[in-house]
C-alpha cells in the first residue's frame, strides 16, 4: 500500500519516548531558527516541510523524495549533539511514513501522542508550527496541517480526552501542594510570560497564591496577565531578590541556557531561614541549573518531573482514547481519499487530451497515406481510432480512480508521469 | 473479662493496620470510613478494657499508651486529613497491646495498688502517658516528615509523595504534638509530686521511675524550646524530635533492662 519510495508524507523526528530530556532540549528549535533549517531541508530535495518543535518533540513534516532530505534532517540534529551515541542521532529518532505519517500528526494535534495524554497546549504549538513554516509547508502539509487542528478540536469537543487537569502546570500546582499543604496565601514569582506561564499563573492564582509575573522580554505582556490574575509584574533584576521570601518560583522563558544558577540565587536563598521553597521548571531548554536543587529545602522538578506527576492523573482519560483513535482513523481516512485522488482527475484528463492529439494527428497522416476514401471508410477509420484509444485508456483510467479511493492515487500518478512523460507537477 | 477485651483489641487493631498498610503493598485501598471505623471500634473496646484496670504495672502502663496512641492518630487524621499516621500508630499500638497481653494485665500487690482508684493516680498516669503518646506522636510526624522531604527532595512519585501528608502539615503536628505534650507530662509529673505528697506520706517510686521521668521531662522541654525560642522547623526539627525520642526510647530499655519485671512499668 506504501509509495514511501517515490513521493511521499514523512515525518523524521524525536520524542519523549524516544530521546530523554537532555537531548530533546538540544535538539528543540525556536521559532527564528525553523525558517533555516528548513531551508535546507528544502534545499535537499523536499518539497515542502513543517518543522514541530516542543519540549517533547521535534518533528520535520516532509513532503518528497527522501533522499537526501533525510540525510540533512539527520545531519541538521546531529550537529546539536556532537556528543551523539555510536550510532548517531538516528538512534534517539523515528521516521513515519504516508498514511501513518497522517494518523500520527493527527495523534499529535489531539493530544492522544502527548507525554500527558489529552493535554490541550500541543494544539496551540502544531498551529504555531504551522503557521512559522506556512512559507515552506507546500499544499499537501498545508492541507495536512490544516485538518489536524480540525482532528484536535474535533477530540476535544466530541471525547472526554481533555477532562481534567493534566497539565505540566496543574501538576507544578499538586507538587507545590505536597511541600505547602493549602496554597492559598503563598506566594509565586513567575519568570516568563509566555503561554505557559500564563497557564501556569492561572493556576496558582485559582488555588489563591499571589503572583509575581517577570518578563525578560515583553514586560508589557507581563504586567497585563499580572494585572488579570490580580498580581504585579516586575523586571528580571528585580527578580532576584524574591528568591528570599516566595515560596514557590516558576520558570517558563525561552531563554536558551539556565538563567537561575545556584552563583546568582545560592545566596538569596541561604537567607530564608530554612523556608522550603519550590521550583517548577517548566522551560526547554532548562531554566534553572540542575545544581540548585542541591540547596537545603530546595525542591526542583523539571518538565519531565512535572509530566511525571501529571501522567498519574491521566489514567480517567484513558477511558477516551478508543473513541478519540476512532475520529482520527475516521479523519485519516479522508485525508488519505483526499491525497490519494489529489490531481488524479486532472491527470486523466490532461492523459486524454494527450492521446486525443496523438489520435488526430496520426489518423491525420494515415488519411492522407490513404488517398481518396469515401466519406463512410473516413468515418469508419476515425471511430475505429477513438475506440482503440478508449479501449486502450479505459484500463489505466479505472485503475487510476479506484487507487484515488484506496489512497494510493499518489504513486500511480508518480508513475504515469514517468511512463507518459508528463512533465508537470501535480496541482494543488 | 479483661484479657478477652484486650483480643478483640488486638484484632480490631491489627486489621485497621492491615486496611492502612494495604496501599503501600500495591492493594486496593479501603474505604476512608472503614480506616476510620476499625480503629474507632478497637479504641472504644479499649477504653472499656482500661476501665476495669488497675493502672499499675508493665502490662496496663502499655495498654494504655496504645489507647493514646490511637486516639491521637485519630485526631491527627482529622488535621491531616489522611491516614498516614496510622502506618506508624497502627502496628506500634497493635504491638504494645499484644506486649501488654504478654506482660499479664492483672497486677501484684504493693501500695501503688491500694492507691490506684485515687482520682490524683489516676490523672497522673493518663496525663504522663498521654504526655509520652504525644512525644511519640512528634516522632512519628519527624518521621514521616524525613521520608517525604526525601521522597520529594529525590523527585520520585509514588506511593509516599501520594499518599503521605503535605510536609508543612506534617511539621505542624510535630510542633503541635510537642508544644501539648510537655505541658501534658509536666503536669501528669506534678501529679505525682502532689499524689505522694498529699496520699502516701512521701514518694513510693522507684529511683529508675524518676531518672526516666525527669530525664524524658527535660528531653521533651528541650524539644519544645528548640522548636518555640529557636525557632527550628522543618528537617531540623524533625531530626531533633526523632533524636529525642529514641533518646528516651533507649533510657528506658537500659533501665528495664537493668531492673527487669512485670509489676512496675519501670
Amino acid at each position: 500500500m506504501s509509495d514511501h519510495s517515490g513521493v511521499g508524507i514523512k515525518v523524521l523526528g524525536v520524542n519523549h519516548r524516544t530521546a530523554p530530556l537532555d537531548v530533546r532540549e538540544r535538539f528543540a528549535h525556536g521559532a527564528h531558527e525553523v525558517p533555516g533549517a528548513l531551508a535546507r531541508v528544502m534545499a535537499a530535495g523536499a518539497q515542502g516541510g513543517v518543522l514541530l518543535s516542543t519540549c517533547n518533540r521535534t518533528e520535520f513534516y516532509l513532503v518528497g523524495e527522501e533522499e537526501p532530505a533525510f540525510e540533512t534532517v539527520w545531519s541538521l540534529l546531529g550537529e546539536r549533539l556532537p556528543a551523539a551515541p555510536a550510532g548517531g542521532v538516528r538512534e534517539y529518532g523515528y521516521v513515519v511514513r504516508d498514511r501513518e505519517a497522517v494518523r500520527h500528526l493527527y495523534r499529535v494535534s489531539s493530544g492522544l501522542d502527548s507525554m500527558i495524554l489529552g493535554e490541550s497546549q500541543i494544539q496551540g504549538q502544531v498551529r504555531e508550527a504551522w503557521e512559522i513554516s506556512r512559507a515552506q509547508a507546500g499544499p499537501v502539509l498545508h492541507r495536512l496541517f490544516q485538518t489536524a487542528l480540525h482532528v484536535g478540536s474535533r477530540v476535544r469537543t466530541e471525547t472526554g480526552l481533555g477532562m481534567g487537569t493534566a497539565s505540566a502546570a496543574s501538576a507544578g500546582v499538586a507538587v507545590a501542594g505536597k511541600i505547602f499543604g493549602d496554597l492559598a496565601g503563598r506566594s509565586a514569582l513567575i519568570l516568563g510570560a509566555g503561554d505557559m506561564a500564563e497557564l501556569a499563573a492561572t493556576c496558582l492564582s485559582d488555588e489563591g497564591v499571589q503572583v509575581t509575573l517577570v518578563a525578560n522580554r515583553t514586560q508589557e505582556r507581563a504586567r497585563a496577565i499580572a494585572e488579570r490574575l490580580g498580581g504585579r509584574a516586575v523586571s528580571l533584576e528585580e527578580a532576584w531578590a524574591h528568591f528570599a521570601t516566595t515560596d514557590i518560583a516558576l520558570c517558563s522563558t525561552a531563554a536558551p541556557h539556565a538563567v537561575v544558577t545556584w552563583e546568582r540565587v545560592g545566596h538569596i536563598i541561604a537567607r530564608r531561614g530554612g523556608r522550603p521553597l519550590c521550583i517548577l521548571d517548566l522551560a526547554v531548554p532548562r531554566d534553572v541549573d540542575p545544581a540548585v536543587a542541591q540547596l537545603e529545602n530546595v525542591f526542583l522538578y523539571d518538565v519531565d518531573d512535572l509530566q511525571t506527576v501529571a501522567a498519574q492523573a491521566t489514567a480517567r482519560r484513558r477511558d477516551e482514547v478508543p473513541a478519540a483513535e476512532r475520529i482520527v482513523e475516521e479523519e485519516t481516512d479522508l485525508f488519505w481519499a483526499w491525497y490519494g485522488g489529489l490531481g488524479v482527475v486532472p491527470a486523466i484528463k490532461e492523459l486524454r487530451s494527450r492521446m486525443e492529439a496523438l489520435r488526430a494527428a496520426e489518423l491525420e497522416r494515415a488519411l492522407r497515406q490513404l488517398g481518396t476514401l469515401s466519406p463512410e471508410d473516413r468515418t469508419h477509420v476515425e471511430q475505429f481510432s477513438q475506440a482503440l484509444m478508449n479501449k486502450f485508456l479505459h484500463q489505466p483510467t479505472v485503475a487510476l480512480k479506484a487507487a484515488a479511493e484506496e489512497g494510493r492515487g499518489y504513486g500511480l500518478l508518480e508513475a504515469l508521469r514517468r511512463l507518459f512523460g508528463m512533465e508537470s507537477p501535480p496541482p494543488s | 473479662m479483661i484479657v478477652t477485651l484486650h483480643l478483640i483489641v488486638l484484632a480490631l487493631y491489627g486489621l485497621g493496620t492491615a486496611l492502612a498498610l494495604a496501599p503501600f503493598l500495591r492493594l486496593p485501598p479501603s474505604p476512608r470510613a472503614l480506616n476510620i471505623a476499625l480503629p474507632c471500634a478497637g479504641a472504644a473496646v479499649h477504653v472499656v478494657a482500661i476501665s476495669q484496670l488497675t493502672p499499675v504495672g508493665l502490662g496496663p502502663a502499655l495498654s494504655i499508651l496504645a489507647l493514646c496512641l490511637v486516639l491521637l492518630q485519630l485526631a491527627s487524621e482529622r488535621l491531616l486529613r489522611g491516614s498516614a499516621v496510622a502506618l506508624f500508630t497502627g502496628p506500634l499500638a497493635t504491638a504494645l497491646v499484644g506486649l501488654a497481653l504478654l506482660s499479664g494485665l492483672t497486677p501484684g500487690g504493693g501500695a501503688e495498688v491500694a492507691g490506684s482508684r485515687n482520682a490524683w493516680f489516676i490523672l497522673h498516669v493518663a496525663l504522663s502517658v498521654s504526655g509520652v503518646a504525644l512525644m511519640a506522636l512528634a516522632f512519628i510526624a519527624a518521621a514521616l516528615y524525613l521520608l517525604q522531604f526525601r521522597e520529594l527532595k529525590a523527585r520520585r512519585f509514588g506511593q509516599v509523595f501520594q499518599l503521605f501528608p503535605p510536609l508543612e502539615r506534617l511539621d505542624q503536628l510535630n510542633r503541635f504534638a510537642l508544644i501539648v505534650g510537655f505541658p501534658t507530662l509536666t503536669l501528669g509529673v506534678l501529679l505525682a509530686l502532689g499524689y505522694g505528697a498529699r496520699f502516701s506520706g512521701g514518694l513510693h517510686v522507684a529511683k529508675a521511675q524518676i531518672v526516666w521521668g525527669m530525664f524524658t521531662w527535660v528531653v521533651l522541654g528541650w524539644a519544645v524550646w528548640v522548636r518555640v525560642v529557636r525557632h527550628w522547623a522543618g528537617r531540623r526539627a524533625a531530626f531533633a524530635s526523632i533524636a529525642g525520642f529514641s533518646a528516651v526510647l533507649l533510657v528506658y530499655v537500659a533501665l528495664k533492662l537493668a531492673q527487669p519485671g512485670v509489676e512496675r512499668f519501670l
